[in-house]
């Protein structure tokens, strides 16, 4: 438990340090709340939960990308993958939380006639997943810059996509569409249904795929025994 | 004279020119300096003296103790042991036949000369 | 420069260069009282620190005695039959090399002999096409470069790796600076890795693959980027860390020190007798 959060700690400090990154972080769904305020109702909303997206999985991706040259030295100290995930997850869950907050507490102040309760589960799907995604995407991709491509082209295509073709629901941030229907348009409860399960499974998922791909990187040790001493 | 022969001169037989000077009683390093320039081998630095009267003691050629000094800092005083009394016998016979050699040779030289 | 500052040098000096506590003070004594007597510039006088220091080091020194006491333990380390081929280059063919505790084996060779490869495949960061490593106890691995987090302190570090070792951050800190400062080094507060040196950012990565006292250390060349005095400084270390019962693995192509470690595997040997 202690290694887990010393864990979490040094990933937050890390991004704490990385002043410009924050800030562009935190502006950056602003930004997408501002394109859509003016049009009918609950675009904004949307827009601002795919910006939140956006914004955590670029600063998961960096995350996981940066612990890379520590990871090995890591390893043989005595962490286990669980460790360093989970800790690493941790960490980000965190900062996810205080990012959405002021936009929740905008969207409270700025939205009316919406169901707030939705809007806050689809920001907290929307961290967990986010977390997920960026720290996967690293583990499978070599370099950051690729990483950053493969979340610009989901991002749009999450934008432009109609959301009520089945293969959207491939996209991770789908299920942040069918809760913004539930909460602006006030529908039935299918949406809410559809969008919870969505979300709660493609975190699920991610988080699997996080921790098949830091084995792998690991990669087998088949040769090596260690005799431990004490 | 050319300084860098001298100095090569020096280097092998500085160490036997210590023992012949503690031979005349104890010292230090700075008074063994004075006594070495003083019989005109010019200006010794601690920088060459200090090793060269280590491995003596080291060698067990020489042999030193602490004094402290009612007048002035403590002080490391060399003695000659007897084994470097001994060394210094044999090395004062082998310099003279050497010495002797070489300046046979030396003279032949200025002999052919005229 | 001014004697007390000269005196002060050539004393730290003589302790780089391995001379004893005692001998130290006498030969600065001795120093001081003819700097006194003289009334000459000690540069003058005796020459630079380091280099009255290193004549001082070689009269005192002769053939190494062995360490009254220093026993060999266990093996820690095996590695046998250890084959690694690089498309159709064979970079290490069928490598051996065992280690003990309190042993210091030095890994030489030519560039691209395979040194680097070989101490990987030890830490378990590669594999090898044939052969196997048995390890007793903990591991340190220091790499030639990286190793750590960019936007940490080094205190941050410590306490990172310490709490892998299972160390308090009060333990871990203290035990990081006091390593640190073996190696000449003071870590500023709040000064991020990616701020260091080049050679202070490798006195971070030996400091931390030391951290938590690992049974067997691979060093790979760690010394980059190190002045005289703390490459001095390193050996002297790794020397204290034998001493301590840990098996020490060093890469390295310079060969000044290798009179005083137990086991010198050369792989250009090896590799081109393959």
């Amino acid at each position: 438990m202690t290694r887990t959060l010393v864990v979490a700690e040094m990933a937050l400090r890390e991004m704490a340090r990385r002043r410009v990154v924050l800030i562009i972080l935190l502006l950056l769904p602003l930004a997408f709340y501002l394109s859509r305020h003016g049009d009918h109702l609950g675009q904004s909303i949307r827009f601002v939960c795919l910006g939140l997206g956006w914004a955590l999985s670029t600063a998961a991706l960096f995350a996981g990308s940066a612990a890379r040259t520590v990871e090995p030295r890591l390893r043989l100290s005595g962490y286990a993958d669980r460790h360093l995930i989970a800790g690493r997850l941790a960490a980000l869950w965190a900062l996810g939380v205080l990012l959405s907050a002021p936009y929740f507490l905008l969207v409270r102040l700025d939205q009316h006639d919406v169901r707030y309760g939705a809007i806050a589960a689809i920001m907290a799907l929307t961290v967990v997943v986010s977390a997920s995604f960026g720290l996967a995407l690293s583990a499978v991709l070599p370099r950051e810059l690729e990483g950053t491509l493969v979340l610009l082209a989901v991002v749009g295509l999450q934008m432009m996509v109609d959301p009520a073709h089945t293969s959207a629901r491939v996209l991770p941030f789908w299920f942040s569409r069918e809760l913004a229907t539930y909460a602006v348009d006030h529908t039935g409860t299918g949406y809410l249904d559809r969008g919870l399960l969505h979300g709660a499974l493609t975190a699920v998922l991610l988080t699997v795929l996080v921790a098949v791909a830091a084995r792998a990187r690991r990669g087998r040790r088949t040769h090596l025994t260690f005799v431990p001493l004490r | 004279m050319e300084q860098d022969r001298r100095a090569q001169w020096l280097r092998g037989v500085l160490d036997l020119c210590v023992l012949g000077t503690l031979a005349r009683g104890e010292s230090y390093g700075y008074q063994l300096a004075q006594a070495l320039a003083d019989a005109g081998l010019g200006p010794i630095q601690g920088g060459t003296l200090y090793p060269v009267l280590l491995r003596l003691q080291r060698a067990g050629l020489v042999a030193a103790r602490w004094r402290g000094g009612t007048s002035g800092p403590a002080r490391k005083y060399y003695q000659l042991t007897a084994a470097g009394a001994t060394r210094l016998r044999h090395a004062g016979a082998e310099w003279s036949t050497f010495a002797g050699q070489v300046g046979a040779i030396l003279a032949q030289e200025a002999a052919g000369e005229n | 420069m001014r004697t007390d500052a000269w005196l002060a040098a050539l004393a730290g000096e003589l302790q780089r260069h391995g001379v004893g506590a005692d001998l130290t003070g006498h030969v600065v004594a001795e120093a001081a009282a003819h700097l006194a007597d003289s009334g000459d510039p000690p540069l003058a006088a005796f020459g630079p620190p380091e280099m009255y220091a290193a004549a001082v080091a070689d009269s005192v020194a002769g053939p190494a005695p062995a360490a009254p006491g220093r026993t060999v333990g266990p093996v820690r380390l095996a590695a046998r039959g250890i084959t690694k081929r690089y498309r159709r280059r064979t970079v290490l063919a069928d490598v051996d090399l065992t280690v003990r505790a309190g042993e210091v084996a030095a890994v030489i060779g030519q560039n691209g002999s395979g040194k680097s490869t070989l101490l990987r495949i030890c830490a378990g960061l590669a594999r090898p096409d044939r052969g196997t490593v048995h390890v007793a106890g903990r591991l340190g691995y220091c790499p030639q470069d990286g190793g750590m987090s960019e936007f940490l302190t080094p205190d941050e570090h410590f306490v990172l790796v310490g709490a892998g070792r299972g160390l308090s951050r009060t333990a871990a800190r203290r035990y990081g600076r006091r390593d640190a400062a073996a190696l000449d080094w003071a870590p500023k507060p709040g000064v991020q890795a990616r701020h260091l040196s080049g050679g202070t950012r490798q006195k971070l990565n030996l400091t931390l693959a030391r951290l938590g006292d690992p049974d067997v250390l691979l060093l790979d060349e760690p010394y980059q980027g190190f002045d005289r005095g703390s490459y001095l400084d390193f050996w002297h270390q790794v020397f204290r860390w034998r001493d301590g019962g840990a098996a020490i693995v060093v890469v390295t192509h310079l060969l000044n020190q290798l009179d005083r470690v137990d086991t010198v595997l050369d792989l250009t040997r090896s590799e081109a007798a393959a």
